[in-house]
Protein backbone atom coordinates (compact mmCIF):
# COMPACT_ATOMS: atom_id res chain seq x y z
CA UNK A 1 0.00 0.00 0.00
CA UNK A 2 1.09 3.58 -0.62
CA UNK A 3 -0.72 5.15 2.32
CA UNK A 4 -2.18 4.14 5.66
CA UNK A 5 -5.77 5.07 6.42
CA UNK A 6 -7.74 4.80 9.64
CA UNK A 7 -9.11 1.47 8.41
CA UNK A 8 -5.60 -0.02 8.38
CA UNK A 9 -4.70 0.91 11.94
CA UNK A 10 -6.33 -2.07 13.67
CA UNK A 11 -4.47 -4.43 11.32
CA UNK A 12 -1.19 -2.65 11.97
CA UNK A 13 -1.60 -2.97 15.73
CA UNK A 14 -2.60 -6.61 15.39
CA UNK A 15 0.75 -7.09 13.63
CA UNK A 16 2.58 -5.14 16.37
CA UNK A 17 0.88 -7.23 19.05
CA UNK A 18 2.02 -10.38 17.26
CA UNK A 19 5.60 -9.09 16.87
CA UNK A 20 5.96 -8.34 20.56
CA UNK A 21 4.29 -11.58 21.57
CA UNK A 22 6.71 -13.51 19.30
CA UNK A 23 9.73 -11.53 20.59
CA UNK A 24 8.70 -11.61 24.26
CA UNK A 25 11.27 -14.20 25.39
CA UNK A 26 14.01 -12.69 23.20
CA UNK A 27 13.50 -9.24 24.80
CA UNK A 28 13.35 -10.73 28.30
CA UNK A 29 16.71 -12.41 27.72
CA UNK A 30 18.25 -9.32 26.09
CA UNK A 31 17.10 -6.99 28.88
CA UNK A 32 18.21 -9.54 31.48
CA UNK A 33 21.86 -9.01 30.54
CA UNK A 34 22.03 -5.44 31.89
CA UNK A 35 18.50 -4.61 33.02
CA UNK A 36 15.75 -6.20 35.06
CA UNK A 37 14.28 -8.57 32.45
CA UNK A 38 10.87 -6.93 32.36
CA UNK A 39 11.11 -5.41 28.87
CA UNK A 40 9.62 -8.37 27.03
CA UNK A 41 6.68 -8.46 29.41
CA UNK A 42 6.17 -4.70 29.33
CA UNK A 43 6.20 -4.48 25.54
CA UNK A 44 3.95 -7.47 25.02
CA UNK A 45 1.47 -6.00 27.50
CA UNK A 46 1.80 -2.58 25.83
CA UNK A 47 0.86 -3.70 22.34
CA UNK A 48 -1.89 -6.03 23.50
CA UNK A 49 -3.43 -2.98 25.19
CA UNK A 50 -2.75 -0.76 22.17
CA UNK A 51 -4.41 -3.21 19.77
CA UNK A 52 -7.48 -3.46 21.99
CA UNK A 53 -7.62 0.35 22.29
CA UNK A 54 -7.55 1.05 18.54
CA UNK A 55 -10.14 -1.66 17.88
CA UNK A 56 -12.43 -0.09 20.48
CA UNK A 57 -11.80 3.52 19.44
CA UNK A 58 -14.25 5.48 17.35
CA UNK A 59 -11.71 8.13 16.30
CA UNK A 60 -11.60 8.84 12.62
CA UNK A 61 -8.00 9.82 11.90
CA UNK A 62 -4.87 7.68 11.93
CA UNK A 63 -3.18 10.24 14.15
CA UNK A 64 -5.98 10.12 16.73
CA UNK A 65 -5.82 6.33 16.72
CA UNK A 66 -2.05 6.41 17.25
CA UNK A 67 -2.70 8.80 20.16
CA UNK A 68 -5.24 6.34 21.62
CA UNK A 69 -2.66 3.57 21.27
CA UNK A 70 -0.11 5.69 23.12
CA UNK A 71 -2.58 6.50 25.89
CA UNK A 72 -3.38 2.82 26.39
CA UNK A 73 0.33 1.95 26.55
CA UNK A 74 0.85 4.64 29.21
CA UNK A 75 -1.90 3.05 31.27
CA UNK A 76 -0.86 -0.55 30.69
CA UNK A 77 2.90 -0.18 31.12
CA UNK A 78 4.05 2.63 33.42
CA UNK A 79 7.71 1.56 33.16
CA UNK A 80 10.42 3.65 31.53
CA UNK A 81 10.17 2.01 28.11
CA UNK A 82 6.37 1.86 28.32
CA UNK A 83 6.22 5.57 29.11
CA UNK A 84 8.65 6.45 26.31
CA UNK A 85 6.78 4.31 23.77
CA UNK A 86 3.49 5.84 24.91
CA UNK A 87 4.97 9.31 24.54
CA UNK A 88 6.22 8.42 21.05
CA UNK A 89 2.82 7.30 19.82
CA UNK A 90 0.99 10.21 21.45
CA UNK A 91 3.39 12.83 20.07
CA UNK A 92 3.61 11.15 16.68
CA UNK A 93 -0.15 10.81 16.51
CA UNK A 94 -0.65 14.47 17.39
CA UNK A 95 1.77 15.51 14.65
CA UNK A 96 -0.38 13.82 11.98
CA UNK A 97 -3.74 14.41 13.64
CA UNK A 98 -5.12 16.40 10.72
CA UNK A 99 -4.08 13.92 8.00
CA UNK A 100 -6.65 11.48 6.62
CA UNK A 101 -3.99 9.28 5.01
CA UNK A 102 -0.41 8.59 6.04
CA UNK A 103 2.01 8.73 3.13
CA UNK A 104 5.79 9.13 3.31
CA UNK A 105 5.71 12.78 4.41
CA UNK A 106 3.23 12.07 7.21
CA UNK A 107 5.17 8.97 8.28
CA UNK A 108 8.30 11.14 8.50
CA UNK A 109 6.41 13.69 10.59
CA UNK A 110 5.12 10.89 12.85
CA UNK A 111 8.62 9.51 13.53
CA UNK A 112 10.17 12.96 13.92
CA UNK A 113 7.63 13.79 16.64
CA UNK A 114 8.04 10.31 18.15
CA UNK A 115 11.81 10.82 18.30
CA UNK A 116 11.61 14.34 19.71
CA UNK A 117 9.03 13.31 22.32
CA UNK A 118 11.19 10.44 23.52
CA UNK A 119 14.22 12.69 23.72
CA UNK A 120 12.36 15.34 25.66
CA UNK A 121 10.84 12.91 28.14
CA UNK A 122 13.85 10.60 28.49
CA UNK A 123 16.47 13.38 28.59
CA UNK A 124 18.95 11.23 26.63
CA UNK A 125 20.94 12.35 23.61
CA UNK A 126 22.05 10.50 20.49
CA UNK A 127 25.06 8.32 21.34
CA UNK A 128 23.97 7.49 24.89
CA UNK A 129 23.09 3.92 23.86
CA UNK A 130 19.32 4.28 24.12
CA UNK A 131 16.28 3.94 21.89
CA UNK A 132 17.13 7.39 20.59
CA UNK A 133 20.08 5.97 18.66
CA UNK A 134 17.58 4.09 16.48
CA UNK A 135 14.77 6.66 16.47
CA UNK A 136 17.04 9.37 15.12
CA UNK A 137 18.09 7.49 11.93
CA UNK A 138 14.48 6.38 11.36
CA UNK A 139 13.32 10.01 11.36
CA UNK A 140 16.25 11.17 9.24
CA UNK A 141 15.77 8.37 6.69
CA UNK A 142 12.04 9.02 6.33
CA UNK A 143 12.59 12.75 5.96
CA UNK A 144 15.11 12.12 3.17
CA UNK A 145 12.64 9.75 1.48
CA UNK A 146 9.84 12.30 1.80
CA UNK A 147 12.06 14.96 0.22
CA UNK A 148 12.96 12.57 -2.60
CA UNK A 149 9.28 11.73 -3.16
CA UNK A 150 9.69 8.01 -2.46
CA UNK A 151 6.59 5.86 -1.96
CA UNK A 152 5.67 4.74 1.55
CA UNK A 153 6.60 1.06 1.19
CA UNK A 154 10.07 1.88 -0.14
CA UNK A 155 10.58 4.64 2.45
CA UNK A 156 9.63 2.39 5.37
CA UNK A 157 11.82 -0.45 4.06
CA UNK A 158 14.78 1.94 3.96
CA UNK A 159 13.97 3.31 7.42
CA UNK A 160 13.81 -0.25 8.80
CA UNK A 161 17.17 -0.98 7.21
CA UNK A 162 18.66 2.21 8.70
CA UNK A 163 17.19 1.28 12.09
CA UNK A 164 18.67 -2.19 11.97
CA UNK A 165 22.13 -0.85 11.09
CA UNK A 166 21.87 1.76 13.85
CA UNK A 167 20.91 -0.97 16.32
CA UNK A 168 24.00 -2.93 15.34
CA UNK A 169 26.07 0.21 15.94
CA UNK A 170 24.72 0.53 19.52
CA UNK A 171 26.92 -2.47 20.37
CA UNK A 172 29.92 -0.14 20.26
CA UNK A 173 28.42 2.32 22.72
CA UNK A 174 28.54 2.44 26.51
CA UNK A 175 25.21 2.79 28.34
CA UNK A 176 24.64 6.18 30.04
CA UNK A 177 21.05 5.76 31.26
CA UNK A 178 18.87 3.43 33.28
CA UNK A 179 19.93 0.27 35.02
CA UNK A 180 22.32 -0.58 32.15
CA UNK A 181 24.42 2.49 33.01
CA UNK A 182 25.67 0.72 36.14
CA UNK A 183 27.32 -1.86 33.88
CA UNK A 184 29.33 0.78 32.01
CA UNK A 185 32.06 -0.97 29.96
CA UNK A 186 30.29 -4.33 30.32
CA UNK A 187 27.41 -2.92 28.27
CA UNK A 188 29.77 -2.56 25.31
CA UNK A 189 29.23 -5.32 22.76
CA UNK A 190 25.54 -5.69 23.59
CA UNK A 191 22.78 -4.26 21.42
CA UNK A 192 20.60 -1.87 23.40
CA UNK A 193 17.31 -3.44 24.48
CA UNK A 194 15.21 -0.29 24.18
CA UNK A 195 16.63 0.42 20.73
CA UNK A 196 15.67 -3.12 19.73
CA UNK A 197 12.05 -2.30 20.53
CA UNK A 198 12.10 0.64 18.10
CA UNK A 199 13.56 -1.58 15.37
CA UNK A 200 10.75 -4.10 15.88
CA UNK A 201 8.14 -1.34 15.58
CA UNK A 202 9.48 0.14 12.35
CA UNK A 203 10.13 -3.31 10.82
CA UNK A 204 6.57 -4.37 11.61
CA UNK A 205 5.27 -1.19 10.02
CA UNK A 206 7.41 -1.76 6.93
CA UNK A 207 6.26 -5.37 6.57
CA UNK A 208 2.63 -4.42 7.12
CA UNK A 209 2.72 -1.74 4.42
CA UNK A 210 4.63 -4.01 2.03
CA UNK A 211 2.15 -6.88 2.49
CA UNK A 212 -0.85 -4.55 2.15
CA UNK B 1 9.81 4.12 65.15
CA UNK B 2 6.78 4.89 67.30
CA UNK B 3 3.70 5.34 65.13
CA UNK B 4 0.06 4.33 65.01
CA UNK B 5 0.18 1.74 62.26
CA UNK B 6 -1.20 -1.64 61.32
CA UNK B 7 1.43 -2.37 58.70
CA UNK B 8 3.85 0.16 57.19
CA UNK B 9 2.82 -0.90 53.66
CA UNK B 10 -0.82 0.00 54.42
CA UNK B 11 -0.02 3.46 55.78
CA UNK B 12 -1.31 5.49 52.82
CA UNK B 13 -4.32 3.40 51.89
CA UNK B 14 -5.57 3.10 55.47
CA UNK B 15 -5.13 6.84 55.96
CA UNK B 16 -7.29 7.33 52.86
CA UNK B 17 -9.91 4.87 54.11
CA UNK B 18 -10.16 6.94 57.28
CA UNK B 19 -10.54 10.17 55.33
CA UNK B 20 -13.26 8.75 53.08
CA UNK B 21 -15.07 7.37 56.14
CA UNK B 22 -14.94 10.78 57.84
CA UNK B 23 -15.67 13.09 54.91
CA UNK B 24 -18.50 12.29 52.48
CA UNK B 25 -17.68 15.41 50.43
CA UNK B 26 -14.70 13.61 48.91
CA UNK B 27 -14.54 10.34 47.03
CA UNK B 28 -12.33 8.50 44.54
CA UNK B 29 -12.47 7.63 40.88
CA UNK B 30 -11.38 4.69 38.70
CA UNK B 31 -11.83 2.37 41.67
CA UNK B 32 -8.47 3.63 42.97
CA UNK B 33 -8.44 5.20 46.46
CA UNK B 34 -5.41 7.23 45.45
CA UNK B 35 -7.44 9.06 42.77
CA UNK B 36 -9.00 11.48 45.26
CA UNK B 37 -11.71 13.83 43.98
CA UNK B 38 -14.53 16.07 45.13
CA UNK B 39 -17.90 14.35 45.37
CA UNK B 40 -19.53 17.50 43.95
CA UNK B 41 -17.88 18.53 40.66
CA UNK B 42 -19.40 21.69 39.17
CA UNK B 43 -20.36 21.75 35.48
CA UNK B 44 -18.55 24.40 33.50
CA UNK B 45 -16.02 25.26 36.20
CA UNK B 46 -12.28 25.00 35.52
CA UNK B 47 -11.09 21.86 37.29
CA UNK B 48 -8.01 22.13 39.51
CA UNK B 49 -5.90 19.11 40.32
CA UNK B 50 -2.89 18.65 42.48
CA UNK B 51 -0.86 15.66 43.55
CA UNK B 52 2.26 14.55 45.27
CA UNK B 53 3.60 12.21 47.88
CA UNK B 54 1.85 11.41 51.14
CA UNK B 55 3.27 12.42 54.50
CA UNK B 56 2.45 16.13 54.24
CA UNK B 57 -1.16 16.45 55.42
CA UNK B 58 -3.07 18.60 54.95
CA UNK B 59 -0.98 18.95 51.76
CA UNK B 60 -1.95 17.86 49.12
CA UNK B 61 -5.37 16.25 49.24
CA UNK B 62 -6.56 18.40 52.15
CA UNK B 63 -7.26 21.31 49.83
CA UNK B 64 -9.84 19.48 47.71
CA UNK B 65 -13.17 21.15 48.42
CA UNK B 66 -15.32 24.22 47.76
CA UNK B 67 -13.40 27.31 46.67
CA UNK B 68 -10.16 25.34 46.41
CA UNK B 69 -9.27 22.20 44.39
CA UNK B 70 -11.23 19.43 42.69
CA UNK B 71 -8.89 16.44 42.74
CA UNK B 72 -5.60 15.06 43.94
CA UNK B 73 -3.46 12.11 42.86
CA UNK B 74 -2.05 10.59 46.03
CA UNK B 75 1.41 9.01 46.06
CA UNK B 76 3.19 6.84 48.61
CA UNK B 77 5.01 8.60 51.43
CA UNK B 78 7.28 11.22 49.79
CA UNK B 79 6.71 9.55 46.37
CA UNK B 80 5.07 10.87 43.25
CA UNK B 81 1.75 9.32 42.20
CA UNK B 82 1.67 7.79 38.70
CA UNK B 83 0.78 9.62 35.51
CA UNK B 84 -2.18 7.27 35.08
CA UNK B 85 -3.58 8.26 38.48
CA UNK B 86 -3.20 11.93 37.57
CA UNK B 87 -4.88 11.27 34.22
CA UNK B 88 -7.84 9.53 35.88
CA UNK B 89 -8.26 12.45 38.29
CA UNK B 90 -8.08 14.81 35.31
CA UNK B 91 -10.81 12.96 33.42
CA UNK B 92 -13.11 13.06 36.43
CA UNK B 93 -12.65 16.73 37.29
CA UNK B 94 -12.82 18.08 33.75
CA UNK B 95 -16.23 19.69 33.54
CA UNK B 96 -15.81 21.08 30.06
CA UNK B 97 -13.72 24.13 30.95
CA UNK B 98 -10.30 22.47 31.10
CA UNK B 99 -8.04 21.55 33.98
CA UNK B 100 -5.22 23.31 35.81
CA UNK B 101 -2.48 21.29 37.52
CA UNK B 102 -0.85 22.93 40.53
CA UNK B 103 1.96 20.95 42.10
CA UNK B 104 5.40 21.33 43.62
CA UNK B 105 8.66 21.53 41.70
CA UNK B 106 9.96 17.96 42.07
CA UNK B 107 11.33 15.87 39.18
CA UNK B 108 9.04 12.86 39.58
CA UNK B 109 5.92 15.00 39.84
CA UNK B 110 6.89 17.06 36.79
CA UNK B 111 7.46 13.99 34.59
CA UNK B 112 4.20 12.37 35.67
CA UNK B 113 2.04 15.50 35.44
CA UNK B 114 3.46 16.31 31.99
CA UNK B 115 2.68 12.77 30.88
CA UNK B 116 -0.83 12.96 32.35
CA UNK B 117 -1.45 16.23 30.51
CA UNK B 118 -0.45 14.55 27.27
CA UNK B 119 -2.75 11.60 27.99
CA UNK B 120 -5.62 14.00 28.71
CA UNK B 121 -4.90 15.78 25.43
CA UNK B 122 -5.71 12.53 23.58
CA UNK B 123 -9.18 12.84 25.12
CA UNK B 124 -9.39 16.47 24.05
CA UNK B 125 -9.08 17.85 27.60
CA UNK B 126 -7.18 21.12 27.78
CA UNK B 127 -4.63 21.09 30.60
CA UNK B 128 -2.27 23.77 31.84
CA UNK B 129 0.21 23.65 34.72
CA UNK B 130 1.53 25.98 37.38
CA UNK B 131 4.49 24.55 39.28
CA UNK B 132 5.04 25.83 42.83
CA UNK B 133 8.60 26.95 43.59
CA UNK B 134 8.28 29.14 46.66
CA UNK B 135 11.16 27.78 48.78
CA UNK B 136 13.58 30.72 48.82
CA UNK B 137 16.23 28.61 50.56
CA UNK B 138 16.52 25.98 47.84
CA UNK B 139 18.17 28.07 45.14
CA UNK B 140 19.58 31.53 44.66
CA UNK B 141 17.81 34.54 43.13
CA UNK B 142 18.01 34.15 39.35
CA UNK B 143 17.60 30.39 39.59
CA UNK B 144 14.08 30.39 40.99
CA UNK B 145 13.07 27.64 38.51
CA UNK B 146 15.19 25.22 40.57
CA UNK B 147 13.40 26.01 43.81
CA UNK B 148 11.27 23.40 45.51
CA UNK B 149 7.59 23.87 46.15
CA UNK B 150 6.69 23.95 49.85
CA UNK B 151 3.96 25.41 52.08
CA UNK B 152 3.51 28.57 49.98
CA UNK B 153 1.70 26.51 47.35
CA UNK B 154 -1.27 27.05 49.67
CA UNK B 155 -1.53 30.64 48.34
CA UNK B 156 -1.49 29.35 44.76
CA UNK B 157 -4.29 26.89 45.56
CA UNK B 158 -6.29 29.60 47.29
CA UNK B 159 -5.91 32.09 44.42
CA UNK B 160 -6.68 29.53 41.70
CA UNK B 161 -9.50 27.92 43.65
CA UNK B 162 -11.22 31.25 44.28
CA UNK B 163 -10.73 32.32 40.66
CA UNK B 164 -12.23 29.08 39.34
CA UNK B 165 -15.14 29.39 41.79
CA UNK B 166 -15.82 32.88 40.39
CA UNK B 167 -16.35 31.20 37.02
CA UNK B 168 -13.25 32.61 35.31
CA UNK B 169 -11.90 30.68 32.31
CA UNK B 170 -8.79 28.49 32.25
CA UNK B 171 -6.40 31.16 30.94
CA UNK B 172 -7.52 33.63 33.59
CA UNK B 173 -7.28 31.05 36.39
CA UNK B 174 -3.77 30.20 35.20
CA UNK B 175 -2.80 33.88 35.13
CA UNK B 176 -3.95 34.43 38.71
CA UNK B 177 -2.41 31.19 40.00
CA UNK B 178 0.86 32.16 38.40
CA UNK B 179 0.67 35.65 39.87
CA UNK B 180 0.24 34.14 43.33
CA UNK B 181 3.17 31.81 42.65
CA UNK B 182 5.47 34.62 41.56
CA UNK B 183 4.61 36.71 44.61
CA UNK B 184 5.11 34.00 47.23
CA UNK B 185 8.28 33.32 49.21
CA UNK B 186 8.76 30.67 51.88
CA UNK B 187 11.57 29.91 54.27
CA UNK B 188 11.59 26.97 56.64
CA UNK B 189 13.53 25.79 59.64
CA UNK B 190 13.76 22.22 60.93
CA UNK B 191 14.42 21.20 64.52
CA UNK B 192 14.13 17.43 64.20
CA UNK B 193 13.95 14.69 61.59
CA UNK B 194 11.06 12.54 60.38
CA UNK B 195 10.44 8.82 59.90
CA UNK B 196 9.03 7.33 56.69
CA UNK B 197 6.95 4.31 57.84
CA UNK B 198 8.37 1.84 55.33
CA UNK B 199 11.91 2.98 56.18
CA UNK B 200 11.42 2.82 59.94
CA UNK B 201 14.18 5.16 61.08
CA UNK B 202 14.91 8.89 60.94
CA UNK B 203 15.55 10.36 57.46
CA UNK B 204 18.52 12.38 58.77
CA UNK B 205 20.05 13.23 62.12
CA UNK B 206 20.23 16.61 63.78
CA UNK B 207 21.58 17.45 67.24
CA UNK B 208 19.17 18.12 70.14
CA UNK B 209 20.44 21.70 70.31
CA UNK B 210 20.59 22.34 66.55
CA UNK B 211 18.35 23.82 63.86
CA UNK B 212 18.66 23.75 60.09
CA UNK B 213 17.46 26.75 58.17
CA UNK B 214 16.07 26.08 54.72
CA UNK B 215 15.56 22.35 55.06
CA UNK B 216 13.08 20.87 52.58
CA UNK B 217 9.88 19.04 53.50
CA UNK B 218 11.47 15.66 52.74
CA UNK B 219 14.62 16.45 54.67
CA UNK B 220 16.53 17.95 51.72
CA UNK B 221 19.59 19.85 52.97
CA UNK B 222 19.09 23.49 53.87
CA UNK B 223 21.43 26.46 53.80
CA UNK B 224 22.84 26.47 57.31
CA UNK B 225 22.88 24.32 60.41
CA UNK B 226 23.62 25.99 63.72
CA UNK B 227 22.79 26.11 67.42
CA UNK B 228 19.12 26.78 68.04
CA UNK B 229 18.70 30.49 68.79
CA UNK B 230 15.88 32.34 70.63
CA UNK B 231 12.65 32.43 68.59
CA UNK B 232 12.91 36.13 67.73
CA UNK B 233 16.42 35.67 66.36
CA UNK B 234 15.30 32.66 64.30
CA UNK B 235 12.44 34.66 62.80
CA UNK B 236 14.74 37.62 62.13
CA UNK B 237 17.11 35.39 60.20
CA UNK B 238 14.31 33.75 58.23
CA UNK B 239 12.55 37.00 57.42
CA UNK B 240 15.78 38.68 56.40
CA UNK B 241 15.91 36.34 53.41
CA UNK B 242 12.31 37.06 52.50
CA UNK B 243 12.70 40.82 52.87
CA UNK B 244 15.86 40.55 50.79
CA UNK B 245 13.88 39.14 47.88
CA UNK B 246 10.64 41.04 47.92
CA UNK B 247 9.94 44.68 48.58
CA UNK B 248 6.55 44.97 50.26
CA UNK B 249 6.74 48.76 50.43
CA UNK B 250 5.39 51.00 53.22
CA UNK B 251 1.61 50.78 53.03
CA UNK B 252 1.77 47.48 51.16
CA UNK B 253 -0.29 44.45 52.07
CA UNK B 254 0.63 40.82 52.53
CA UNK B 255 -0.85 37.47 53.48
CA UNK B 256 1.23 35.37 55.89
CA UNK B 257 1.21 31.63 56.51
CA UNK B 258 3.02 30.30 59.57
CA UNK B 259 3.16 26.55 59.08
CA UNK B 260 4.08 23.83 61.51
CA UNK B 261 6.02 20.92 60.00
CA UNK B 262 4.22 18.26 62.04
CA UNK B 263 5.97 18.10 65.41
CA UNK B 264 5.74 21.70 66.59
CA UNK B 265 2.88 22.91 68.82
CA UNK B 266 0.71 25.83 67.76
CA UNK B 267 1.87 27.76 70.83
CA UNK B 268 5.33 27.96 69.29
CA UNK B 269 3.92 28.98 65.91
CA UNK B 270 2.24 31.95 67.59
CA UNK B 271 5.51 32.86 69.31
CA UNK B 272 7.04 32.95 65.82
CA UNK B 273 4.16 34.99 64.40
CA UNK B 274 4.48 37.52 67.23
CA UNK B 275 7.87 38.46 65.86
CA UNK B 276 6.75 38.28 62.21
CA UNK B 277 3.98 40.77 62.95
CA UNK B 278 6.44 43.12 64.66
CA UNK B 279 8.74 43.06 61.62
CA UNK B 280 5.89 43.93 59.26
CA UNK B 281 4.65 46.67 61.61
CA UNK B 282 8.15 48.20 61.67
CA UNK B 283 7.98 48.38 57.87
CA UNK B 284 4.42 49.76 57.88
CA UNK B 285 3.26 46.71 55.91
CA UNK B 286 -0.27 45.53 56.63
CA UNK B 287 -0.82 41.82 57.21
CA UNK B 288 -4.25 41.53 55.60
CA UNK B 289 -4.57 37.75 56.02
CA UNK B 290 -2.78 35.42 58.37
CA UNK B 291 -3.12 31.67 58.66
CA UNK B 292 -1.32 29.83 61.48
CA UNK B 293 -1.33 26.06 61.89
CA UNK B 294 -0.36 22.98 59.91
CA UNK B 295 -0.65 23.42 56.14
CA UNK B 296 2.26 21.39 54.74
CA UNK B 297 3.98 18.97 57.07
CA UNK B 298 6.83 16.47 56.89
CA UNK B 299 5.49 13.61 59.02
CA UNK B 300 6.55 14.28 62.62
CA UNK B 301 9.30 16.78 61.81
CA UNK B 302 9.55 19.59 64.38
CA UNK B 303 10.00 22.97 62.78
CA UNK B 304 8.12 25.68 60.96
CA UNK B 305 8.00 27.66 57.78
CA UNK B 306 6.94 31.20 57.07
CA UNK B 307 5.35 32.04 53.72
CA UNK B 308 4.57 35.55 52.57
CA UNK B 309 2.35 36.51 49.64
CA UNK B 310 2.62 40.06 48.39
CA UNK B 311 -0.92 41.23 47.72
CA UNK B 312 -2.48 43.47 45.15
CA UNK B 313 -6.19 44.15 44.67
CA UNK B 314 -7.07 40.96 42.83
CA UNK B 315 -4.92 38.66 44.97
CA UNK B 316 -6.44 40.23 48.11
CA UNK B 317 -9.92 39.52 46.69
CA UNK B 318 -9.03 35.87 46.01
CA UNK B 319 -7.51 35.37 49.47
CA UNK B 320 -10.66 36.84 51.05
CA UNK B 321 -13.04 34.49 49.20
CA UNK B 322 -14.68 31.67 51.18
CA UNK B 323 -13.38 28.11 51.10
CA UNK B 324 -14.43 24.88 52.73
CA UNK B 325 -12.61 21.55 52.57
CA UNK B 326 -12.31 18.71 55.10
CA UNK B 327 -9.00 20.22 56.25
CA UNK B 328 -9.39 23.95 55.67
CA UNK B 329 -12.22 26.41 56.18
CA UNK B 330 -12.10 30.10 55.44
CA UNK B 331 -15.02 32.42 56.09
CA UNK B 332 -15.15 35.34 53.66
CA UNK B 333 -13.50 38.39 55.13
Amino acid sequence: MQALTANDVAGLFAALEKTFSDQREFLIALDGKVGDSDLGITMSKSFTAAHAAVVAAADASVGKLFGRAGLSIAKAAPSTMGTLTATGFMRGGKAVEAATTIGTAEMAAFWRAYRDGVQERGKAKVGDKTVLDVLDPIAVSLEASAAAGKPLDEALAEAAQAASEALEATRLLVAQHGKAAAFQEKSRGLQDAGATVAVFIVETMANFVKAG
Amino acid sequence: MKKFLNAPADFVDEMLEGIYAAHPDVTYTNDDKRCYVTAHPKKGKVGIATGGGSGHLPLFLGYVGDGMLDGCAVGGVFQSPSSDQMYEVTKYIDQGAGVLYIYGNYTGDIINFDMAAEMADVDGIRVRSVVGNDDAASSIVGEEHKRRGVAGIFFVYKAAGAAAAEGLDLDEVVRLADKARLNTRTIGVALSSCVVPEVGHATFSIGDDEMEIGMGIHGEPGISRKKLAPADAVVDEMMERIFGEQDYGAGGEVAVLVNGLGGTPREELYILYRRVSQLFAERSVKVRHVWIGEFATAMEMAGASISVLKLDGELARLMAAPARTPFFTHVER
